[in-house]
């Protein structure tokens, strides 16, 4: 048995004529990964498989080492999921549906009644619990949806584009609500988005679907992209400047993409201070500090050409 | 010095017993159930279901006042008076408009607000979904089908001169009672939820089972009463359970139909109803 959170084979999906899945290969380790594609990609498709809502036509799918084909049920107990479209009963208070939600995953009364307070709590809805869903704002709805799929603590939990429809200040909450489910409350995440940033800001993972296929899975944090160590750096200001300071540093300078310089050094230890260092000893601006090579983003569009 | 003391409310993981699939479909029945009589709505919303309720209970609570209040004066027999038998028709309307009242909002806000892909993404089955969804149909038609007769029994062994003889020589009552309680809320209630499942507004829900229930009444009624053929009167929907009912009771008058064939009218409204039920909720993608 995989010890992955999500492994998946061969796994295809046929809609009439439309494949939606083909043959993908998938293994989630990590506590947080993001599904990334356009539109039609196959996202929906692909976390209705792992919730054991539709069967896959070919391959197989262990989630949490259960087979999603075969023990859905069993598999949905350990499983939080926040659909993409609104969901919520309008003429219930947010507290009553997290209540009941939770009793419909089968916490007793007392202890649905306590893991409701607290979930809303960290959702941000304390002050709100009492009032009506449909006189909530997308945001806080965004968030009822999101207390409801924690309220069981899940092992993990699906969130099909939670930051769909809400404005910049409710998707800076969201994704930091999203992180903390991964980094501070335990719960694996896996969460699909059309949005690079957001997969970025909150995941530690990442997987490409194009055309229902996987192009591309990279850990987010890829260091010593290119495999030298060295950075790439970018500054405004006296660039010479800030090249004589780097090499009397003992760093070794040489041109890199786009008017950036890339810096190596033996010791890869103390480069991004003496980076630093330089930059404020030149008095420039420094812009642009991470491993050389391709970023996340040159990887991803180059994946979905 | 004050002994208030400020708790932080952080987030635990959730490490106690979880109950089973029982747990999970008695909850969303009780909640469905609660939420169609108005719990946890206004005031306006629960105004119907508890009016209707009082009149459900009307007949037994004016008989039993009577016998209890001028005994002395006037010998009542409220056997005679309210007879069990005819209890379900006499109240037969207000447990139409009590079903018409609680089963569309059992099913139609689920649909309308997409609540069911929540639902569904639980451990939860369709057939758990619907077996809950019917058992809380059906629960509530029970405080108006069943409750009032059982109050009026009760009324009637405490005012009886013999309790204890009148509760052994009408044991078969109590029986019958209860039978036609629970045949009559699971007709009105299967058919108003199957009714329900096809519409996601409640306005509609609620015509069309109203539409459902008395228009095949009036045609085959007058088709039956106009033709002088009297099986056609099992198309009346409205008063077959309540014909079902009456005939557990000696001296029926079916009016022309047989008991065993209005019992067979009111089995196969159900089995209909059941059948169209898990058919939609089958077909639901989520």
């Amino acid at each position: 048995m995989s010890t992955a959170i999500i492994g998946a084979t061969g796994v295809s999906k046929r809609f009439g004529a439309v494949d939606a899945l083909r043959d993908v290969d998938l293994e989630m380790g990590h506590q947080a990964v993001g599904l990334l594609g356009a539109n039609g990609a196959g996202k929906s498709t692909l976390m209705r498989v792992i919730l054991g809502l539709i069967r896959p036509d070919a391959g197989s799918i262990e989630v949490l080492g259960l087979d999603a084909s075969r023990r859905p049920w069993e598999l949905r107990r350990r499983l939080g999921y926040m659909p993409e479209h609104d969901c919520l009963p309008l003429g219930m208070t947010a507290a009553d549906f997290v209540v009941h939600m939770a009793q419909v995953r089968g916490l007793p009364h007392r202890s649905a009644v306590l893991r409701a307070s607290q979930v809303l709590f960290q959702v941000g809805l304390d002050e709100e619990r009492s009032r009506l869903i449909r006189t909530f704002s997308v945001g806080m709805r965004q968030r009822t949806n999101l207390a409801q799929a924690i309220v069981h603590s899940p092992d993990l939990v699906i969130l099909d584009e939670p930051t769909n429809g809400l404005d910049p200040a409710g998707r800076d909450e969201m994704l930091h609500l999203v992180r903390r489910l991964s980094h501070e409350l335990d719960i694996a995440v896996l969460m699909s988005s059309h949005v690079l940033e957001d997969i970025a800001r909150t995941c530690d993972g990442v997987v490409l679907l194009r055309d229902g296929q996987v192009a591309l899975t990279r850990p987010i944090e890829q260091r010593e992209r290119d495999g030298s160590g060295a950075l790439q750096v970018r500054v405004s200001g006296d660039v010479g400047a800030f090249r004589a300071a780097l090499h009397r540093r003992g760093l070794r300078v040489t041109d890199g993409d786009e008017g950036g310089l890339l810096v190596a050094a033996d010791d890869e230890g103390g480069m991004h201070d003496a980076v630093r260092d330089g930059a404020a000893e030149a008095e420039v601006g420094l812009y642009e500090l991470r491993p050389a090579g391709p970023s996340l983003e040159d990887t991803l569009i180059e994946a979905m050409e | 010095m004050s002994d208030a003391r400020v708790h932080d409310v952080r987030f635990t993981r959730f490490e106690g017993e979880v109950e089973g699939e029982a747990g999970a479909v008695l909850s969303l029945a009780r909640w469905s159930a609660f939420r169609s009589m108005g719990a946890h709505r206004s005031w306006k919303v629960k105004l119907v279901p508890i009016a209707l309720i009082l009149i459900a209970f009307a007949p037994a609570i004016v008989v039993l006042g009577l016998r209890a209040l001028f005994s002395a004066q006037v010998d009542i027999n409220t056997e005679r008076a309210l007879p069990y038998s005819d209890y379900g028709g006499m109240i037969g309307i207000v447990i139409l408009l009590f079903a018409a009242v609680t089963t569309p909002e059992l099913l139609c806000p689920d649909r309308r607000d997409r609540v069911l892909t929540l639902y569904f993404s639980t451990a939860l089955t369709r057939s758990q979904y619907v077996f809950g969804k019917v058992l809380a149909g059906v629960v509530p038609l029970l405080v108006v089908t069943l409750l009032p007769v059982w109050f009026l029994y009760l009324g009637n062994v405490v005012f009886a001169v013999h309790p204890v003889g009148y509760v052994r020589n009408h044991g078969l009552d109590l029986a019958r009672i209860t039978a036609g309680g629970i045949t009559v809320a699971l007709f009105f209630g299967l058919a108003g939820l199957a009714i329900a499942s096809l519409t996601s507004r409640r306005a509609w829900a609620v015509g069309g089972y109203l539409a459902f229930i008395i228009i095949p009444t009036i045609i085959g009624g007058s088709l039956g009463e106009g033709l002088k053929q009297p099986h056609l009167r099992l198309l009346g929907f409205s008063v077959a359970p309540i014909h079902t009912v009456e005939s557990l009771y000696p001296n029926f008058d079916g009016q022309g139909v047989s008991g065993l064939a209005w019992g067979a009218d009111s089995v196969a409204v159900m089995v209909v109803s059941l059948a169209v039920l898990i058919w939609r909720y089958r077909a639901v993608e989520v």
